[in-house]
């Protein structure tokens, strides 16, 4: 009995151990963010006099209401319509007989392999000569119709019993009818997870708002960070810390109100491989 | 859920014959509708950049001009001439080799432990998913600061004996790719954590009670069921390692930008710089050879689940 006991105690002991080593880092850039402007940065790791105007300082001085507002409103726009569109499209990938079916599918899923960077500098040109360079719209057209939506909507869809959907046809409702008001109502979960995904994938989306945003009145927050950082030392630390704690509260909220959907569709999304 | 399956045989069959001729126009339409939208936005901002990308590599593309002449394989040849690329993909190579491992054995033991029937085990694994939803260009910018010179890491280093002085492992060409790839193990623990778990939870609670009552040690019931078992998470968790760790970018871009002297400059960075630097047609080149390693981690993917099947099925 005690011999389990002090194994219980260790299993705590390891666990905390990793625990540091997880959330360590937040805490470091939390209490980094929180010194004052005389304090050396690296003298003590907590805070000596406890301030909050390292995140006035960032809202106000180093426009990162700004980037917040852009971040928020790409979105804004991106989450709705990526899941209206791949719930749409997946619906007759999964239920209707129609030529072209497989091809369609086929080329879909085969699109999900290719690396962003292939296509980067081609998708910058079309932006620019579409008029997207510098707008909100054009900082999300890869988030607006995902392949990988597609594929996680006709995923759910399949897993649906065909019979609901035919006792519904029976009652003379037409295709959209009957996946507005039958199916969709089934599948929410996957538009949770959907939704989720969109969001990690627009909220820190790095690579292209980099290319696309030329100008800082559109810089998302990642992009203001990364300008921020490149001057990377003395006071500006604490600025830094400041605007990577207000870039991760949002993230942070979403996954403690949604946490659920955030561990089963992790597996969702592994499927994809 | 209460749902009474209804069985409903050649109900379709009904339907079409009963309003054949307007059904048919409808028939063939309807599919098209539903997926118009997604189609048209993949097609455009997806699709097209893919194939104009292969048309760049074949062309001394001048991305100002918008224009190019078609130069054969004069790109590809120019690239695998250069000392840089072959650098970039051993670095790419090297840097899978050090997150592959860690990656595998990491996030299993964290499953493990949060699996284990203890009080709390929920929250553990909570606080360990935290990195999994940072921003990436926080992560990276949080592991930068920890790496810097005067930081805990540097410190903790120096007081176990690793070095003399306050070192950042960043900068050091010996140690900054490895300090790179802690960041992306780091962010990816809670992640794979969570396959592992359910992998764990799908092998049987009897297995092990037998293996106790035979007498079998927590450590070998852990090599000869728990690693065995969860065979199918591994192949999973190695094969998204290596699709997701060849795209790698915010966390060198934002630390070491590529450096010190390309020890950290994968094929990713390698794309990068060319396109910073307008050779887009040599970026397209280096795009398709990511492509090929993509799709070849991709088949060793299907490879590996179709044998897994097949060894179900004997």
């Amino acid at each position: 009995m005690k011999s389990k006991q002090n194994s219980k105690i260790w299993l705590y002991v390891v666990m905390l151990l990793i625990t540091v080593l997880t959330v360590g880092p937040f805490l470091i850039t939390l209490f980094m963010a929180m010194k004052s402007g005389s304090e050396g940065i690296y003298t003590s790791l907590l805070p000596k006099d406890p301030t909050l105007s390292n995140f006035v300082t960032a809202f106000e001085k180093a426009n990162f209401g700004l980037y917040f507002m852009n971040t928020a409103i790409i979105t804004a726009i991106a989450i709705p319509l990526n899941l209206l569109f791949c719930s749409l499209a997946a619906y007759p990938l999964a239920r209707m007989d129609f030529r072209g079916r497989s091809v369609v599918l086929a080329l879909i899923i085969s699109t999900m392999m290719v690396p962003f960077q292939l296509y980067m500098a081609p998708l910058f040109q079309l932006a620019g000569e579409l008029g997207l360079r510098n707008t909100h719209i054009g900082l999300v057209v890869m988030q607006v119709s995902t392949a990988f939506g597609i594929f996680l909507m006709r995923q759910a869809y399949l897993r649906i019993p065909k019979e609901l959907e035919e006792s519904a046809y029976l009652d003379g409702a037409n295709r959209f009818k009957v996946w507005y008001l039958v199916v969709l109502p089934l599948v929410k979960p996957t538009l949770v997870t959907l939704a989720i995904f969109t969001f990690m994938g627009t909220w820190g989306d790095y690579l292209w708002p980099l290319l696309n945003s030329t100008e800082s009145s559109m810089y998302t927050l990642s992009i203001g960070l990364a300008q921020l950082s490149q001057n990377f030392d003395g006071s500006n630390l604490k600025l830094i810390s400041a605007a990577s704690i207000l870039t991760t509260i949002p993230t942070l909220l979403i996954f403690i109100w949604l946490q659920k959907y955030f561990i089963s569709g992790a597996t969702d999304g592994a499927v994809k491989g | 859920m209460n749902r009474e399956p209804v069985v409903l045989p050649n109900v379709k069959t009904k339907i079409t014959t009963t309003k054949k001729k307007k059904k048919f126009s409808m028939k063939f339409l309807t599919p098209w509708l539903f997926l118009l939208p997604a189609i048209v936005i993949l097609a455009t901002f997806l699709v097209y950049p893919i194939l104009e990308a292969f048309k760049w590599s074949f062309l001394d593309y001048k991305i100002i001009a918008g224009t190019g002449e078609y130069v054969g394989l004069d790109n590809f040849k120019e690239m695998f001439a250069d000392k840089y690329f072959w650098v970039a993909l051993v670095n790419t190579l090297t840097f899978l080799v050090i997150v592959l491992p860690l990656n595998v054995f990491l996030p299993m033991i964290l499953a493990v432990l949060v699996n284990q029937r203890i009080r709390g085990a929920g929250t553990f694994r909570v606080l360990y998913y935290l990195p999994v939803i940072t921003p990436m260009v926080v992560a990276a910018l949080m592991w930068k600061m920890l790496y810097s010179q005067s930081g805990i890491i540097s410190e903790f280093l120096v007081k176990l004996g690793v070095f003399d002085g306050p070192t950042n492992l960043l900068v050091q060409s010996s140690t900054a790719l490895t300090a790179v790839a802690a960041i992306t193990v780091w962010k990816g623990l809670g992640y794979y954590m969570i396959i592992y778990l359910a992998g764990l939870q799908s092998i049987p609670k009897d297995v092990y009670e037998s293996a106790s009552i035979d007498g079998a040690s927590v450590w070998k019931q852990f090599t000869k069921i728990t690693i065995p078992m969860l065979t199918p998470s591994i192949t999973l968790v190695s094969v998204m390692t290596i699709i997701a760790g060849m795209k790698v970018f915010e966390e060198i871009a934002l630390t070491t930008g590529g450096g010190p002297s390309g020890a950290t400059t994968t094929l990713v960075m390698y794309i990068y710089n060319k396109f910073m630097s307008l050779d887009v047609s040599i970026a397209s080149a280096a795009g398709i050879v990511l492509l090929v390693l993509a799709i070849a981690a991709s088949l060793l993917q299907m490879k590996l689940t179709s044998k897994r099947e097949d060894d179900l099925r004997v």
